[in-house]
């Protein structure tokens, strides 16, 4: 084709164009003139491509001569890119992929050269094929960003779990991209594979589980990656830190947990007037505890007093808006007349009242002033818009610290008796200064000194102020401290909103799995559903009859507080027909155990003093007693020791594990588990009640964390009999084993008791288990390995019977060696059970 | 140190002799309740936390009143004859031995009994009778009656909290006593005492020092079963004065002792450096 006839087609397709569509035909005789170097051929061949690429979607026609000029600008390659351009033509609705290509392909070509930019493509125009919505997150996502400055082989390292994941789990990019960005960043490229591992063993067990993973929305998408931050972690030293606080501030301020994440700038502790939130990682011990005391001195200096915040508002002109559901004041009101500058008025603000915090901080807490300079000069300003904001800040506390006069506009705030309104009034001062260019949400977190964070971002519970808190001056903490404990005495706050949204097993909402079937763990089994157990518990009425209890979870080091929740019930199924028929079956077990009880010699004789019979002289005794009698009186004659079991003042609970699983056969023995453990029950009850020892029989089965029912089948006050037997005999297995909750539940019971031996027997066919517990075992293990421990600072003595012939690989870690026995021959149940006790009461 | 009397066996009914009074500073008014009650001759509980001065309190009330003390430490084995008195052989004849609380009764001291809860509960009951308005000592064995000494005085020392609610006293042994309670001294006081108690000559490290115990003492119940006592800051003050460094003394008396629990340590470590160590 010659030149002319090239024009001639250049004209003839603009008037087509024109004939079409004003908006075409005037996009590219805007873009043509830019390639006017070209020659006609070349531009004939791009004016066709937009006609092409128009006629098949008028948006990408749009998009590509738009972006022409920028992209020629960039890379003079005309015909390279176009017929990369035209390729997006293939797909239906390709034109927002289109879109990102062409803004960025001048980047990339500047950037990794020709080669690379094809690489770049024909990774993008891969995923066009599997989806065009997928190409369109890769093509719209900062290059830069997908290859985290290692060039095309970061880009394609990036990509290669989302390939397996897309053809296996069918997930998209668009899930995929942005969470595994932020991992990468945290965990380096060769920790994405196991991340993307574990998040595709999540698709397997629930779509929208794993989906949540990968968008780190939930607990376990962000757990991993937690775990392999470095840092000091406040919540597995939240203990600490609530001690330390409640030191010098005389106030149990509640911590919990920030919803902070990787990729959501610095962590930082935040606080809505009640608790303070706690990130899980700080940079370092020293930041951790200036936070700490930092953000509880804007508790005990009233920056949340609802007079102070009050004032603020009355200062501006108008009234704190309506307190929200949960009873809370925003701060917004105060930063919307800002408009766009409202995060540079917020650092401003935040700046000033922590200077205000502080200064009256490092005069009253010896070692603040010191531990504070140390954080202050181990950190660098960082880059960019922030760095202003920081560099002031540091300059500020620096004076500060050597106690040299601040910035005019700062000094009032280190008066004693500076209020948040000096603060409000000094950030608007601030406020005026042009070194402080503005600043966006993702810069925000970076303007702030260590151990300090935005102090207005929650919505605030309105406190009363400290003083009115706290009648006595705060010179004498000690004497402060027992009035504010007796005030704050049964207060015990509710969780915010924020952190009920934050809850961990929040998955369990969606729509539950199906599990039935084959298969399942022992003590999981298949679960059932019953009629004497209601639906999950969330629907009840918080208070009656529920009793909640901590959790332990291993994975942070700490109690879930009130996490799981125990509800007692009664067992009224009853089959008195039953109980008699089991009694008459192990009527020779029974007559044999009798004769046991009646004649057993515990092994361990302990000496029995001042005994009117016995084996040997007590000596003490008998010198008393020839005393007395020469003395003239008639002493009693117990003057002997001996040697025999004393009468034993020891109570017993027995836990029976009543999940679905022992419904089940058992391989070592005939018929149900439960027959056995039905049997093995009444025997119990009959030879405790033959021996006279305080006793009690309870069984435990639960759905999720906050539905822990435990049954009371026979309490300590009842008396043994045909009564308790039929009740026994009706009992039934259902749902699953969380058995920390149980096993505290059954520490509370024996608090009713008077006995100085405490032993609770657990009687179970496995290792604990529930539905909510994320298929990880040891967690519940740890959980119950913690009970014990409680019980056993509570003078219980825990032992564990299993039926579970692989319970040897996980109860010595849970009990301990040597208090746990396996049963392995199930019919043996009915008669160990009481021997078993009968050993361990010796 | 160089008192000659010390270790060497002597009645444990003596007279104060007129030596050094107990270093004692009243915190509130427990002096003319102790004295108004010495008057009357009526018995006296002190009730307050361990190691916040009241065995001190009482050897100064002796000494002021220029009464002997007998003083019996109660545990879970004392029993009612350990008090009394028994009667033990001496050749071919059984003599009767006084127990404390008969000489106190016989001659007429000041007769406390230390946590009186830890003892079993039939000693508590032999006290009734001493404690109203007969002042009588049964003797039991000796079908004997004794009428207390017009000088003989009852005092029992009572830590609530400290046991468990298994071990309380009877509503009806409490009643008999006039109560005087004790807590540990306000901070200007606490800084008085342990100046005087232990000689420290450096006031900023008392200031310090009992700074940092009021704070460790808002973590009692919290795992903490007893608070850092008066007697705990005197202690390492005393250690200080003796020449260990303030960080070192204020740990091996203020912590070490008190807990084993790695979170309370840390919290208490915090405190104690925040007040001794580099940063302060």
């Amino acid at each position: 084709m010659s030149e002319k006839e090239a024009l001639v087609e250049i004209e003839e397709i603009l008037q087509q164009l024109d004939a079409i569509s004003f908006v075409a035909q005037r996009d590219a005789r805007e873009a043509l003139p830019m390639l006017a170097k070209e020659s006609p051929a070349i531009r004939l061949q791009w004016l066709r491509a937009a006609r092409d690429l128009f006629f098949h979607d008028r948006e990408a026609g749009k998009a590509f001569m738009r972006a022409t000029p920028s992209l020629y600008a960039l890379w003079g390659d005309v015909q390279v890119w176009t017929t990369q351009a035209l390729a997006f033509a293939r797909w239906v609705n390709s034109w927002r992929a289109l879109e990102g290509f062409m803004d960025q392909a001048g980047d990339v070509y500047a950037e990794f050269g020709e080669h690379g930019e094809r690489q770049w493509y024909a990774l993008g125009m891969r995923w066009c094929e599997r989806s065009v919505e997928d190409g369109r997150a890769y093509f719209c996502t900062d290059y830069r960003k997908l290859a985290d400055d290692e060039g095309i082989d970061g880009i394609e390292s990036l990509l290669a779990p989302a390939t397996a994941l897309a053809d296996k789990s069918r997930l998209t990019l668009k899930t995929y991209l942005p969470g595994a960005m932020i991992a990468r960043r945290v965990i380096g490229t060769p920790g994405l594979k196991t991340w993307a591992q574990r998040g595709a063993d999540l698709m397997q067990t629930g779509r929208a589980r794993g989906e949540a993973y990968f968008r780190l929305e939930n607990a376990e998408g962000v757990r991993h990656l937690l775990d392999e931050l470095p840092g000091y972690r406040p919540r597995r030293h939240s203990r600490f830190l609530q001690l330390l606080l409640l030191a010098w501030f005389d106030e149990e301020i509640p911590l919990a947990d920030s919803d902070w994440r990787p990729g959501r700038g610095r962590p930082a502790m935040e606080c809505d007037g009640r608790s303070i939130f706690m990130p899980a990682v700080l940079s370092n011990r020293d930041e951790a505890v200036v936070a700490a005391l930092h953000t509880a001195g804007h508790l005990r200096y009233d920056t949340y007093a609802l007079e102070e915040i009050e004032a603020l508002f009355a200062y501006r002109g108008s009234e704190h808006p309506p307190v929200d559901a949960d009873q809370r004041i925003t701060w917004r009101p105060l930063f919307a007349p800002y408009e766009a500058r409202m995060f540079r008025f917020q650092i401003l603000f935040d700046l000033c009242e922590d200077l205000r915090v502080d200064a009256r901080l490092i005069a009253s807490l010896p070692g603040f002033a010191s531990r504070l300079s140390r954080l202050l000069e181990s950190t660098q300003p960082p880059a960019g818009a922030a760095g202003a904001y920081f560099e002031f800040a540091f300059s500020q506390y620096q004076k500060l610290l050597r106690g040299e006069a601040l910035d005019p506009r700062l000094d009032p705030l280190c008066d004693e008796s500076a209020r948040l309104l000096d603060a409000y009034k000094a950030a608007e001062l601030l406020f005026a200064d042009e070194r402080f260019t503005p600043i966006d949400i993702d810069a925000r977190s970076e303007a702030y000194l260590p151990g300090h964070g935005v102090n207005t971002g929650r919505p605030v519970y309105p406190r009363r102020r400290y003083d009115e808190i706290h009648d006595a001056p705060h010179a004498d903490a000690y004497a402060g401290n027992k009035q504010t404990k007796d005030k704050q005495k049964g207060k015990t706050p509710p969780h915010s909103p924020e952190q009920r949204q934050n809850d961990p097993d929040a998955d369990i909402n969606l729509p539950r799995e199906n599990t039935s079937g084959t298969g399942g763990r022992i003590g999981v089994g298949i679960p059932m559903p019953s009629k004497e157990v209601l639906n999950r518990g969330a629907t009840r009425a918080e208070g009656e009859g529920i009793v909640p209890y901590h959790e332990w979870d291993y994975r942070e080091q700490r109690y879930l507080h009130d996490w799981a929740k125990v509800i007692e019930r009664t067992l009224d199924d009853s089959k008195p027909k039953r109980a008699a028929r089991i009694l008459e079956k192990h009527a020779g077990a029974l007559k044999r155990l009798r004769a046991v009880l009646e004649m057993q010699k515990p092994a361990r004789l302990a000496p029995q003093r001042r005994q009117p019979e016995g084996e040997e002289l007590d000596i003490e005794a008998t010198i008393s007693y020839v005393a007395d009698k020469r003395a003239g009186l008639s002493p009693e004659g117990n003057i002997y020791r001996r040697r025999a079991v004393q009468h034993r003042d020891t109570a017993v609970l027995l836990l029976a594990d009543m999940s679905t699983s022992i419904m089940a056969r058992h391989p070592g023995g005939d018929g149900k588990i439960v027959d056995h453990i039905r049997a093995g029950l009444i025997l119990f009850s009959e030879a405790l009640s033959s021996l006279g020892d305080t006793y009690a029989i309870t069984g435990f089965a639960s759905k999720y964390h906050d539905n822990v029912n435990y049954y009371v089948i026979k309490d300590f006050d009842e008396s043994g009999g045909a009564g308790v037997n039929a009740r026994l005999a009706g009992i039934s297995g259902r749902l699953a084993s969380r058995m920390g909750a149980a096993i505290r539940h059954s520490i509370k019971r024996f608090e009713t008791v008077d006995a100085r031996h405490r032993l609770l027997l657990l009687l179970t066919d496995g290792r604990p288990a529930d539905y909510d517990d994320g298929g990880d075992p040891r967690y519940l293990n740890e959980d119950t390995r913690i009970a014990m421990k409680e019980a056993v600072d509570a003078g219980v003595h825990p032992f564990c019977i299993t039926l579970d012939p692989r319970g040897g690989e996980y109860l010595p870690a849970i009990f301990g060696p040597g208090h746990y026995t396996v049963l392995d021959h199930m019919d043996d149940l009915p008669a160990r059970l009481p021997e078993i006790y009968l050993r361990l009461r010796r | 140190m160089n008192n000659p009397t010390r270790g060497v066996e002597h009645d444990i009914i003596q007279r104060p002799d007129g030596g050094k009074a107990p270093f004692y500073i009243p915190q509130k008014d427990e002096v003319e309740i102790f004295r108004a009650a010495w008057t009357k001759r009526l018995p006296v509980m002190l009730k307050g936390p361990t190691g916040c001065g009241k065995t001190r309190f009482l050897e100064f009330m002796a000494y002021t009143l220029r009464q002997p003390l007998v003083t019996v430490a109660c545990h879970e084995d004392l029993t009612s004859s350990d008090l009394v008195g028994r009667f033990l052989l001496q050749g071919d004849e059984t003599i009767w031995q006084d127990g404390p609380l008969t000489k106190a009764v016989k001659e007429g001291a000041i007769c406390y009994l230390d946590e009186i809860v830890e003892a079993r509960t039939d000693t508590t009951v032999i006290i009734h009778p001493l404690t109203d308005h007969r002042r009588q000592l049964p003797l039991d064995k000796k079908s004997q009656m004794i009428d207390a000494h017009p000088d003989f005085m009852l005092v029992i020392s009572y830590n609530p909290g400290y046991q468990t609610a298994l071990k309380d006293l009877k509503p009806s042994t409490k009643q008999r006593f006039i109560g005087i309670n004790f807590d540990y001294p306000d901070e200007a006081l606490e800084r008085k005492i342990v100046a005087g108690e232990s000689g420290c000559q450096k006031p900023e490290l008392v200031e310090k020092l009992v700074a940092a115990g009021r704070r460790a003492r808002a973590l009692k119940d919290h795992g903490l079963e007893e608070a850092t006592s008066t007697r705990a800051l005197c202690y390492a003050a005393e250690l200080m004065s003796a020449g260990l460094a303030p960080l070192a003394a204020a740990r091996a008396a203020m912590i070490y002792p008190l807990t084993d629990d790695p979170a309370l340590v840390e919290a208490l470590e915090e405190i104690i450096e925040s007040h001794f160590g580099e940063a302060a």
